[in-house]
């Protein structure tokens, strides 16, 4: 029953594409995962996200600050992603050969492994309090059982077959996406080229009363531009000292239109 | 088994933890050894108190009567996972009905609290959770209508070659985790060295690790390397000042020559 739902067959290539699409979602999505754990720290091309230092921080509030337990809670979280990618693929390569019952179990135990995993990682929110993981987990999990839905259920939607697209429609709409891509690609270049000096440019300090001193840093603005602010200001003024920098909290700022905002308090050199 | 029946374990099983940890979060309501969880009782003394509702007495009834309805759903979930497990499909849909019911009165509540105290992170929680609910109801309900299909899976050779692979590359990644583990978890205690950035005004970039200890002990051992400078501020560096997810902590160490020791 459900194999004849399944058949491939030119009219509804559509509905293929959207299964295509979330098979190589989720075999993308472990695999980067896998690969974060394989890759530990931030390196040159990939940062990711240092899960070692999460889970041992997460251990640690527990008062189980040994690291082999981090470690062991890892190397489970791999195991269950490792064969949940491994379980995909299998599933996109039984889909691309057009064993489609094949692909459908393959796919099948990907999910459970998905769900395993994020209903294993909500426990573990719950328990160490962090409530936007709960949050990021849980719309997981909610995506999975989804596209669970969605792969068995798509030839139950009705989805047009013809993709075809009317002369004068496809002309319009070429000059139409050209125009706003040449504008939009020279206003992003035009802005790289005029600010992205600001990343390490230092700023200048406005005197705000007789000993402090406001910086008011771009949003590019980086560590390196801190530092040469500082530099900065030290050379312009030889005769003080920094005894202290105030950041300006959220509240202080301009909605999204402040940046970083500090203020220096100095004393004079005796 | 069946598909199906594999997709409402799962979706029971979810919301019945969720419902017992809730739970358990409210009968621990602070900090323990193995348990952490969130500080409702603070929350919600903080949230009446910004109404001008300042006497516990309010967020205290309101934090019971919240519990309660969380008692009431985490039991809906349990006796109808019980009665799948049994066999009692009919019991079970009834019982998940009656806690999504609860739930969902639940998160309204929530929702509806949220927008008298502002707090619009925790309305949009709150109202991600109401939709994740009532989809995972016509999810269990709707997906055991369609169709009955046993889950196949037998050790074919694809099978076995899948397996194969995933063996291998978990004991590539575990033995990746182990030497990472091994080479930094000294970042847990060592001191981080400083870099001089500006004249007197040192830099010291915190691995993701380091905590209050790493800060003392960073401190200390600065403080033995240059005795003849007497530090005269401490500045965290704010988050905007981080390469986004590569830095961890900035530190900046203001210092003046040491005139005593000199």
């Amino acid at each position: 029953m459900e194999n004849k739902n399944l058949v491939i067959n030119n009219r509804i290539i559509g509905k293929d594409l959207v299964r295509y699409f979330i098979l190589l979602y989720w075999i993308l999505f472990w695999l980067l995962n896998v690969i974060d754990k394989i890759i530990g720290g931030a390196h040159f091309l990939f940062v990711g996200k240092d899960r070692f230092a999460q889970v041992e921080r997460f251990f640690d509030s527990l008062g189980l600050g040994n690291p082999i337990i981090a470690n062991v809670a890892l190397i489970i979280t791999a195991g269950l992603e490792i064969f949940a990618l491994v379980f995909f693929s299998g599933a996109l390569y039984h889909f691309i050969k057009k064993n489609i019952d094949s692909a459908r179990s393959w796919f099948f135990i990907g999910i459970v492994l998905t769900l395993t995993t994020f209903t294993y990682f909500s426990l573990g929110d719950q328990v160490f309090g962090d409530h936007f993981e709960l949050l990021e987990h849980g719309l997981f999990w909610f995506i999975t059982l989804l596209s669970w839905i969605i792969f068995i259920r798509i030839d139950k939607i009705q989805i047009f077959d013809n993709f075809s697209i009317g002369k004068k429609q496809f002309f319009v709409s070429a000059v139409f996406t050209i125009v706003i891509t040449a504008t939009t690609t020279f206003a992003i270049f035009w802005h790289n080229h005029s600010s992205f000096i600001e990343r390490t440019q230092a700023v200048d300090a406005i005197k705000i009363t007789e000993n402090k001193y406001k910086i008011k840093f771009p949003f590019l603005a980086g560590s390196k531009a801190f530092e040469n602010s500082i530099a900065k200001f030290k050379e312009d003024n030889p005769s003080l000292s920094i005894n202290y920098i105030y950041t300006a909290p959220t509240p202080l700022r301009l909605a999204e239109s402040d940046g970083l905002i500090i203020y220096i308090q100095t004393d004079s050199i005796k | 088994m069946k598909e199906k029946k594999l997709i409402q374990y799962f979706i029971l099983i979810y919301w019945t933890f969720f419902g017992a940890l809730t739970v358990i979060d409210k009968i621990i309501p602070d900090v323990y050894p193995y348990w952490v969880g969130a500080d409702f009782y603070t929350l919600f003394i903080k949230f009446f108190a910004s109404l001008g509702l300042t006497d516990p007495i309010f967020a205290t009834i309101a934090l019971a009567g919240i519990s309660t309805l969380e008692i009431v759903a985490f039991v809906c979930y349990l006796f109808s996972l019980f009665n799948l497990y049994k066999g009692k499909d009919k019991i079970s849909e009834q019982w998940f009905y009656r806690g999504v019911s609860f739930s969902v009165l639940l998160f309204s509540l929530f929702s509806i609290g949220d927008q008298v105290f502002g707090d619009r992170f925790n309305l949009l929680e709150h109202g991600i959770f109401w939709i994740i609910l009532v989809v995972s109801w016509v999810v269990y309900k709707y997906n055991s209508l369609i169709e009955e299909r046993l889950i196949k899976f037998s050790f074919t050779k694809d099978i076995k070659i899948g397996v194969l692979v995933g063996t291998l590359l978990t004991i590539i990644t575990s033995y990746s985790i182990l030497d990472f583990s091994k080479s930094t978890s000294s970042n847990k205690t060592l001191p981080v060295r400083g870099e001089e950035v500006v004249q007197g005004v040192y830099k010291f970039d915190f691995p993701f690790l380091g905590d209050k200890f790493v800060w003392e002990n960073t401190i200390k051992a600065f403080e033995d390397k240059h005795p003849e400078l007497k530090i005269t501020y401490v500045y965290t560096g704010p988050d905007e000042l981080n390469s986004k997810k590569k830095t961890h902590m900035l530190l900046y160490i203001f210092t003046e020559q040491n005139d005593l020791k000199n």
